[in-house]
Order: C-alpha cells, then structure tokens, then sequence
C-alpha cells in the first residue's frame, strides 16, 4: 500500500495541533492512544492505530514535561508508527516497536524548539523596554511555530521520504530480529509502570498496588473494575483523613515549602 | 465565597488568554514567562495605559515564571486582585507573589492535574486500546472540560481570596492528591498483569512427562512474568547514570535477547 497527499496532509496537521493542544489546552490529543486512533483512521486501520498508541501510551503513563524537561515523543511516534504499520503491513507490534525509536529522537527536536522560543523571549523584552507593549505579546504566539514545526517537519519528511526507506528495512531484517522486536514490543510498558511506581509514593501505598494486581492476576477483574475499587478505598481514605484533620483544628499552619506528596 | 465579586471583562481576558496560550512561548530562559505577559497584557493595557510605568510593569511580568500549567490561573487571579487595587506600587509584591508561589504550585499541581489523570486514564485508555476498543479516549476529553472548569475557579478564587486562600486551597489539595494516589496505585497493580505481555516460552519433554514453565509460574501467581519485568525496570530506574531512555533501550534487548534464548515467546 502507497500513502495517498491527504494522508500525509492530515497526519502532519494533526502532529502541530496535537503538540499546542498537549502544551495548552490538553484535551487528549497529544496522548499516544489519541495519536494512534487518528492515524489509525486517516491511515483505515483503527485497530492497528488503537494498538500502536496504547503500547506506547503506556510507556509514557504519568510522565509529563515537568518544568520544562524534553520527554519522549510518543504522539510522534505513534503517528508515524501506525503509518507505518499499515504501509509495510507487519502489523501493530511492529509498529509500536518502530516508533520507539523515532520517540526518543524526537527529544532532540522538542530542545530545539524550546531554544529556539528563547530569541523570542529576548525579542519581547526589547520591544517592552521600547515600549512597544503591544507587539512584544505577539512573541509569545510566535512560539507556536518552532514547537509545532518540530512535530509537522519531521512527520511530513518521514511520510513522504521513509515510506520506502522503512519497507527496505522491513524486507531485510531477520527474522530472529523481528520477532524478538515484537517481545519487546510487549514488555516495554513495564517502564512505563516502573517510572511511576518511582514517582507516585510506592512506601505508603503499597498495599493498594499489592490489592490492583490481585484483583486483575487472579481475579481477572478488568482495569476499569479496579479502577472503581480503587476509587472506593480512596473516597475511605480521603473521608478519614478528613475527619482527623476536623478535630485538632488549625494545628497545622506552616508546612508549606513541602507540598509535594513525599 | 459568600461575597460574589464578579471578574471584569478583562480579567476574563487574562484568563483565556493563559488557557488558550500560557504555554505556546515556553522557553528554556524564562520558561512560562512569555505567556504570563502575554496573559496579563490586557491588565496591564488597563491600569497603566499610556504611562511612563506600563513598560516598568511590563518588564516585571516578563520575568522567569513556571508552574503548572493548570494552577497558575490561582496566580494570575491574585496578581490581578492587588495590582487593581494598588498598582505600580505593588510591582515587588507582585514578583515575590509569582516566585513564592509557582514552586509549591507546581510540586502539588503536577501530582494532582498531570500525573494522577494521565495515569488513571492512560491505564483506562490504553487498556481498552489494545483490546481495539476507542471509547476510552473520550475519557482525554472529558478530563479537558473538567480541568478547564477547575482553572476559570481557581482564577476566581485567587482574585476573590487573595493571598489567604494558598493554605488552605494547599492543604485542601493535598489531601485529595493522597487519596488520588490510592486510586493510581491500585489501577497501576491491575495494569502489570493486564497489558504486559510476557509468557514464559520454556517446556521440559522428557518420555510422557511435560513441563512448561508458565504452567509453572501461573501455579505461583498469575502474572509472575510481568511483575518480574516491572520490577527489572524499577531497579534499573534506580540504578546510577540510568534514565529512562537507557531502560528503554534496555528493555529492547532483554526482550530481543529474551526471544532468543527461548526465556520468553
């Protein structure tokens, strides 16, 4: 199968929305699953696109870009990696494993943008002490065109250049290789989970982690089912928390500085 | 919030405007401070107009600001409130208010608007996606409106309340991030068995007898194989000089290696 223009076309537009939208409005739409479902759709595969972007999303569960640090760009990743699922026909596994890759150098381009923001910055505070006020706002809109071009360029050039380029690869790889692609395939969201299990505080909660695996391992509860359990012992435990902070009233006045959970 | 002050219209502006932009300028020098200005331009287009002191005041909101991305309307609600009321005179209240709360501001909110919610739902999402199910992405969307419903609120609050709410709203919060915690915990237990994909590939024949390894391991606990690769990446993340492009890379190998050696199908 050939990419058709207005694939490529919807697929590049959708990666610079998505990247405003992840640093704005967050309505979803740089989330990989989100990613992995449009392409799956331009490209009329949905179940390969809903399978690349899961993969992936759940390699990047709770990370986000916290004070401004690049994080792996799996929206990217599972754009191109579902086009490219469908293009070489290897299936989705194949796909998600491809995008890997692409994610992690799309760190690279995500810095890039960021510094390029910052000739912006200097600009606004020339024009403000210039007194023009008004044009210094307009820098700050500008910053939309380096940190969306960072996603539509490269997504547009691999479209249109590695189409070719990845079936080669495809046509040449052995076979020991890209089966072995496809276990890691599976085993790659572990991290995802382990690096929230480092972020989220794992000492005071284990128990509840400990109750989530049993329900699934060995009760074969679905996630959202243990979802709703998970929400019950919450709403138990925010409700006695609740009623022991009632009683010694105002006993606890400064311990700003550690808002942080842990 | 007995005494409804209502928000101007510019104040609204200064709102949409951080919903619409606060992050489209971010730079590694001043980080968000690109978008603050550009939020508070209209603030500042009102007060001080034409003066000598708008640039004064222009320059001290273009400052080095970052917090997260959903509580900062607390902070531009407040910096509006007192530089209505005092203006140019209140410029070093302003800057000690933005550094003094965008720190605390973004510990808690980062916990509470980024990683709890993008945890739950990515679970939820990512779940349903690999069984080739879509509807879990609606759960992205609905998660927009409600945040952007908690930001107009929070930018009330600051400009009602003032610098008296941050302990309270602080401890209000923390309280319910610990409680968001349990959920996360417990949806991330029933991920590991539910979206890794580990299966032990070893079987022993010998004469009639067969032994596969998984049978085996499902004998001890179901979803074994999982839980020893999550815990082989949690080590890992704890290693020196690891990170989690490393782990990656990492991971990929195992399971190439994994495959090979017959360890894992």
């Amino acid at each position: 199968m050939t990419i058709q223009w207005w694939q490529i076309l919807l697929i590049t537009l959708y990666s610079g929305f998505a990247i405003y939208d992840g640093n704005n409005t967050t309505f979803g739409t740089v989330k990989p699953t989100m990613a992995g479902f449009v392409a799956g759709l331009i490209m009329g595969d949905v179940q390969t696109g809903l399978i690349v972007g899961g993969t992936l999303n759940l390699l990047v569960l709770g990370v986000g870009n916290f004070g401004g640090s690049s994080m792996p760009d799996y929206m990217t990743g599972a754009l191109l990696g579902t086009a490219f699922a469908v293009l070489s026909g290897k299936g989705a596994e194949f796909g998600a494993t491809l995008a890997v890759p692409i994610g992690l150098l799309m760190i690279q381009l995500d810095v890039l943008a960021r510094f390029c923001n910052t000739f912006l910055q200097h600009h606004a505070e020339k024009l403000v002490s210039e007194g023009k006020l008004k044009s210094a706002t307009h820098m700050n809109l500008y910053g939309i065109i380096p940190t969306s071009l960072s996603r539509m360029l490269p997504v547009f050039l691999a479209l249109v250049f590695g189409s070719q380029f990845v079936q080669d690869v495809v046509n040449n790889l052995p076979m020991w290789l890209m089966n072995g692609l496809k276990t890691a395939g599976g085993i790659l969201p572990a991290l995802g989970i382990a690096i929230l299990l480092r972020y989220l505080p794992l000492k005071k909660n284990f128990a509840f982690l400990l109750v989530g695996f049993f329900l699934a391992a060995f009760l074969k509860v679905p996630v959202i089912g243990a979802a709703m359990i998970g929400l019950a012992m919450a709403l138990i435990a925010f409700g006695m928390d609740n009623q022991k902070s009632a009683q010694p009233a105002a006993a606890d006045t400064d311990d700003e500085g550690d808002m942080e959970d842990e | 919030m007995s005494n409804k002050v209502e928000l101007s219209k510019t104040n609204k502006k200064t709102f949409w405007r951080w919903y619409f932009f606060g992050q489209a300028g971010w730079n590694y020098e001043k980080m968000q401070g690109l978008g603050y200005y550009y939020s508070v331009y209209p603030l500042i287009k009102q007060i001080y107009g034409k003066t000598d002191v708008a640039a004064e005041a222009a320059i001290n909101e273009l400052q080095f600001f970052n917090t997260n991305n959903s509580m900062a309307p607390i902070i531009l609600g407040v910096d509006s409130a007192i530089q209505e009321k005092q203006g140019i005179a209140a410029k070093d209240t302003v800057a000690g208010l933005k550094t003094g709360m965008m720190g605390p501001f973004a510990g808690i909110g980062d916990t509470l608007f980024a990683v709890i919610p993008n945890t739950i739902i990515g679970s939820i999402a990512s779940y349903m996606a690999l069984k080739g199910n879509p509807i879990g992405l609606i759960l992205w969307i609905a998660y927009g409106f409600l945040r952007l419903g908690i930001m107009r609120s929070f930018f009330g609050m600051g400009y009602r309340e003032g610098v008296k709410l941050i302990d309270s709203l602080g401890n209000r919060l923390k309280k319910i991030t610990s409680a968001a915690n349990i959920l996360g915990l417990t949806v991330i237990g029933a991920l590991i068995p539910s979206v890794i994909t580990a299966v032990f590939a070893y079987k022993y024949k010998q004469g009639g007898v067969k032994i596969s390894l998984q049978d085996m391991a499902d004998q001890i606990m179901p979803g074994l194989a999982p839980a020893l690769v999550v815990l082989l990446a949690y080590w890992l993340l704890g290693r020196k000089k690891m990170n989690s492009t490393r782990v990656t890379l990492i991971l990929i190998v195992v399971g190439i290696l994994a495959y090979n050696l017959k360890i894992f199908a």
